[in-house]
């Protein structure tokens, strides 16, 4: 099993957008598929349709075993199940805190999960705390959208201070360009410098107005409009990932 | 059995249309309908179900073939293949997802047309209030070629977490009518059905239960009849020649037939016995070459794998040489197999069997277990003595005739093995299977070595790439005569485990003659 966190500091950056529609692709192809809404918010969960469990929250969740599995609902894609978040998760940090090994507990909770997917996909909300020391430590990789510029950056230079602080493999880290705009020079530019790292992938997500409308729709771009720019360069930045990590 | 008949499958009533069940449904849930679908699909299987023993269906509609899971229905893959004639195999499949999953299951079986259905349907989602997908109902018709009337199914998927949907959906599927449980795969086994087949209706292994109060004579004319059908089923596939194990399973119960005929003495008449040796003699001799032949091809990818790239042509060009030898060698057998000879001997055979013996032999009377233990037991005495003989010089024909001995006692376990505890039995026939494993492997060796053996003689005299080709044979002999070597010492060890005294006591405790204490 391979867990993927689509994780930046920064929010509005498309890592909801993104997590949804690789969920699809990995379920459609490559094995069953959980995703889990890590984001109180819950937008992934709105991208589904599916509402918030009743009884459920940040403390269950990292209870983990069954009352995990009873929350776990099926989306209308075959192979693709999702774990709802729910708004507890905006004080998940305070129920981390009380658990042993406390930077440990959602690789644990996440482990008995193996039997039964081959993916798990994490989207994860923005910013840097105990549950993103939970998430990278967790995660076999995370994937990071940049929307190419200059702020996002510094935002990147934070991510890997942390990682460095945490003790965690800078390696991990996969980034890709997010809400590209063609025209925009800087953009390009900023691509351009960004390359010379490691590890950024070839594909591109361009600024679209499908994707936009995702919330409109509310279902994968590839479910939705398949015949569509988006959809093609989310299913082409899906091949990348699973070339990288050869799974 | 590995498929099971989903539990929410139901037959749709006669009184109740589609357009019906879908109303009802539309009162409380969305519906979504899928494009409707129709085709006629030809189910594949090979002659011994291996598909279906794992759980799997497959079957082609023109080159598009779908295996998918026999209970959840839910498919596997979906791919271009071959046309499905009489017959194809997993090697005449593209590369790719499908010819993987099936190349280990059907190994060198081959597919054969089972069942015709035409199914049409479609399928329909149910949507709560936020359009979210809460069930899936399939509506499907399947209707067997040569049947008149369609299986009209309803079936209900759910979707996980939204059990109190599923609920809902059942209660209005009840109030409707709906309430004949059904198997979703009614359509494939009444078409296999209309075919003459059944579901796990052949196997290999022998499988026969016998009952302990009957008399010798009843219980071997029941083995022998036994033997005698699963020869009969295996004709038609040798004559056709789909693949190589019909021919294999047949000359198994020639083999059977002729091991119980041999070690079983004095049940039948001797008169009879005799007549029949003769004939399954006969039909052992004249299946051999073909499945001599059959044997080499099979080693051709093995041995091929062991030389260098190079050197492989020279190998190739002689398999080839051997695979027109048993075009040859096949025709004499579909000739010999057609003969009238062959069939009448064969009906004989049977009458005999099922007919009162005019005068029965002596032990004809004897219960079957006073006589199965003795007959196994001496088996057992002969694979010991004859293994115990054995070191690293032994000549590989007389491993050869061990490897037969074992055999013998094999079959002997098989034929009455219903007649003793089962967990006993299983831990010697493992212990008597390491060996026989061993001894196989140890002849595939002797038949590699025979064939290179072969190629060298055919290679022309004089040029330098003859030479070549001599000396990368004669290194190839060296290293399959090293291996066998090697297995040679393998070989004892087993055998004195085989022949160890507590292996010997549990032969003697199931085996000896426990009935005179009991
Ligand atoms: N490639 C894109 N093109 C246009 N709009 C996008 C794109 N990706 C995301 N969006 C929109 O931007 C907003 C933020 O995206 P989201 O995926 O929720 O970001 P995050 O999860 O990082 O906060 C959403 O309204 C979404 O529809
Ligand atoms: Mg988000």
């Amino acid at each position: 099993m391979s867990v993927i966190a689509v994780y930046n500091i920064k929010g509005g950056v498309g890592k909801t957008a993104t997590s949804v529609n690789l969920a699809y692709f990995s379920a459609q192809h490559h094995g069953k598929t959980l995703l889990l809404d890590m984001d109180p918010q819950g937008s992934a969960s709105f991208y589904f349709r599916i509402r918030p469990p009743k009884k459920f929250g940040a403390k269950k969740l990292l209870k983990g075993g069954r009352h995990i599995e009873e929350n776990i609902k099926g989306t209308d894609y075959p192979g693709l199940d999702m774990l709802p978040a729910d708004f507890s998760y905006r004080n998940i940090d305070l129920a981390l805190d009380e658990c042993r090994k406390s930077h440990k507990r959602l690789s644990k909770v996440l482990a008995p999960l193996q039997e039964e997917y081959d993916r798990i996909i994490l989207d994860c909300p923005p910013n840097l705390t105990l549950l993103s020391e939970n998430i990278f430590y967790a995660a076999d990789c995370i994937l990071a959208p940049v929307i190419p510029t200059t702020l996002s950056l510094l935002s990147l230079e934070q991510l890997f201070a942390f990682l460095d602080e945490i003790g965690q493999d800078p390696d991990k880290v996969v980034l890709f360009f997010s809400m590209v705009e063609k025209r925009k020079k800087m953009h390009a530019e900023m691509m351009r410098s960004l390359r010379e790292r490691n590890r950024v992938l070839q594909t591109v997500i361009p600024y679209s107005a499908d994707i936009e409308r995702m919330g409109v729709y509310r279902q994968p771009v590839a479910a939705a409009l398949p015949a569509s720019a988006a959809a093609a360069a989310y299913e082409s930045l899906w091949h990348e990932i699973r070339d990288l990590l050869a799974i | 059995m590995t498929v099971h008949p989903g539990a929410d499958t139901w037959l749709l009533p006669d009184s109740l249309s589609v357009e019906g069940l879908l109303a009802a449904l539309a009162a409380e849930f969305g519906l979504e309908s899928a494009p409707e679908y129709g085709a006629t699909v030809v189910y594949a299987d090979s002659f011994d179900w291996r598909l279906y023993q794992q759980g799997c269906l497959l079957h082609s509609h023109g080159t598009c073939w779908t295996l998918y899971h026999g209970d959840s229905g839910e498919v596997t893959v979906q791919q271009g293949g071959p046309e499905l004639q009489a017959s194809c195999r997993a090697r005449d499949f593209p590369p790719g997802g499908l010819r993987e999953l099936l190349e280990p299951v059907l190994g060198i079986r081959c597919l054969l047309p089972l069942a015709t259905v035409h199914l049409s349907g479609r399928q329909v989602r149910l949507l709560n209030k936020d359009d979210k997908t809460v069930a899936r109902i399939v509506v499907e018709s399947q209707q067997p070629a040569g049947s008149e009337r369609p299986h009209r199914l309803v079936r209900l998927f759910g979707v996980r977490g939204y059990g109190r949907d599923q609920e809902n959906v059942r209660r209005i599927l009840a109030e409707a009518g709906v309430a004949e449980v059904a198997s979703p795969l009614i359509g494939f086994t009444e078409g296999c059905r209309a075919m003459g087949r059944s579901p796990l209706d052949y196997s290999p292994k022998f499988a026969l239960e016998l009952d302990g109060g009957e008399t010798a004579r009843e219980a071997m004319a029941r083995i022998y009849l036994t033997l005698l059908d699963t020869i009969n089923r295996n004709i038609p596939g040798v004559l056709a020649d789909y693949d190589p194990e019909f021919l294999h399973d047949l000359r198994v119960a020639v083999r059977r037939t002729r091991s119980g005929l041999s070690l079983v003495k004095q049940v039948l008449p001797g008169p009879v016995s005799d007549r029949f040796s003769r004939v399954f003699s006969r039909l052992g001799a004249f299946t051999g070459p073909t499945r001599d032949l059959d044997v080499y091809l099979l080693a051709q990818e093995s041995c091929l794998g062991r030389l260098p790239p190079s050197l492989r042509p020279g190998l190739q060009e002689f398999f080839a040489g051997m695979a027109r030898r048993r075009q040859i060698e096949q025709k004499k057998l579909v000739r010999a197999l057609r003969a009238k000879k062959t069939r009448a001997a064969l009906n004989a055979w049977q009458q005999t069997l099922k007919r009162r013996d005019r005068q029965p032999a002596p032990l004809a009377g004897m219960p079957v277990r006073d006589l199965a233990g003795r007959i196994v037991l001496k088996r057992f005495k002969r694979v010991v003595r004859d293994g115990h003989a054995l070191d690293a010089a032994t000549p590989d024909a007389e491993v050869h005739r061990l490897r037969i001995q074992c055999k013998k006692l094999r079959y002997a376990m098989e034929f009455f093995g219903s007649l003793y505890p089962r967990h006993e039995l299983q831990t010697l026939v493992r212990h008597l299977k390491q060996l026989q494993d061993i001894l196989g492997n140890f002849n595939d060796l002797s038949v590699q070595q025979e064939m290179l053996r072969l190629t060298l003689k055919t290679l022309p005299a004089g040029s330098r790439r003859t030479l070549d080709q001599a000396a990368a044979l004669g290194g190839l002999l060296q290293s399959l005569f090293q291996e066998q070597q090697e297995l040679r010492a393998h070989f004892t060890e087993a055998f004195a485990q085989f022949g160890d005294e507590e292996t010997t006591a549990l032969f003697h405790e199931l085996f000896g003659k426990r009935q005179e204490s009991a």
